[in-house]
């Protein structure tokens, strides 16, 4: 069944998903040791695990039985996306200000 | 890398002149978005701009005044999303004048991602890559000097 695809900020609103992010930023680890960490069962461990592969934030390897995660860029590149966005909107916005209101200035002198 | 934005200029004008184009809709218009804003803390208030959907972004900003003190500060959230009423971004966008000898300082800061911040992912994720970007150019070191 394929996993409805999310943009990196409804990936991240999940508190178990940013706790398993926050596991791999220190180790890659095998999904077997990621999942004693959680209270759930394994179906629902493997789904929040598809979907932070799907979204780029991680990778999965098969290193003989064992599947290794491991954090991977893109992920945080949407996020820094948004940020990036929001900077040259304001950068551009605050532009049109400043030149608003230097004509103003004019005018009245 | 901090989640936030930060721009700050100086207008040779009184904070009053610069206020006026923070908090009237019709001025707010000429340079920033089409609104619905009032300066009044509580009052919800929506922009509208072009949607950008590579951003999942259908162009309207929902808000709500958060602080105004006259001519000093002023303050609102910041939520947006596709438009199919989930939030992707939930933030907060804070103004400050300062008067100066010969008009205004004005600082921009947009931050308060609070889907980053409370989580200290986005921290945690920089830093997590930093690490890894290290331990990569150890390791080439090593092998060249190895």
């Amino acid at each position: 069944m394929a996993e409805p695809r999310l943009d990196a900020f409804q990936v991240i609103a999940d508190a178990s998903r940013r706790q398993m992010l926050m596991m791999l930023s220190k180790n890659s680890l095998t999904i077997n040791s990621l999942a004693e960490n959680f209270d759930m069962s394994r179906p629902a461990v493997s789904k929040h695990i598809k979907i932070l592969q799907s979204a780029g934030f991680i990778s999965i390897t098969d290193k003989g039985r064992e599947r290794h995660c491991a954090l991977r860029k893109e992920g945080f590149d949407a996020l820094n996306e948004w940020l990036r966005y929001f900077d040259q909107f304001w950068e551009s916005k605050l532009k049109t200000l400043e030149n608003l209101l230097n004509d103003k200035l004019k005018t009245k002198n | 890398m901090a989640a936030s934005i930060k721009h700050q200029l100086f207008f040779p004008h009184p904070p009053a002149a610069v206020w006026e184009f923070l908090t009237d809709a019709g001025l707010m218009e000429l340079w920033l978005m089409k609104s619905d804003f009032m300066p009044i803390e509580g009052h919800e208030f929506q922009f509208r701009n072009k949607p950008v959907p590579q951003l999942d972004f259908d162009g309207i900003v929902y808000c709500k005044v958060l602080e105004v003190v006259p001519f000093k500060k002023l303050s609102y959230t910041w939520k947006l999303g596709p438009g199919d009423g989930t939030i992707n971004v939930d933030s907060i966008v804070r103004w400050e004048l300062q008067e100066k000898d010969n008009g205004t300082e004005l600082l921009l800061v947009h931050g308060n991602f609070t889907v980053l911040e409370n989580a200290g992912v986005f921290e945690a994720m920089n830093k997590g890559w930093l690490d890894n970007i290290h331990k990569i150019a150890e390791r080439l070191n090593a092998q060249q000097h190895g």
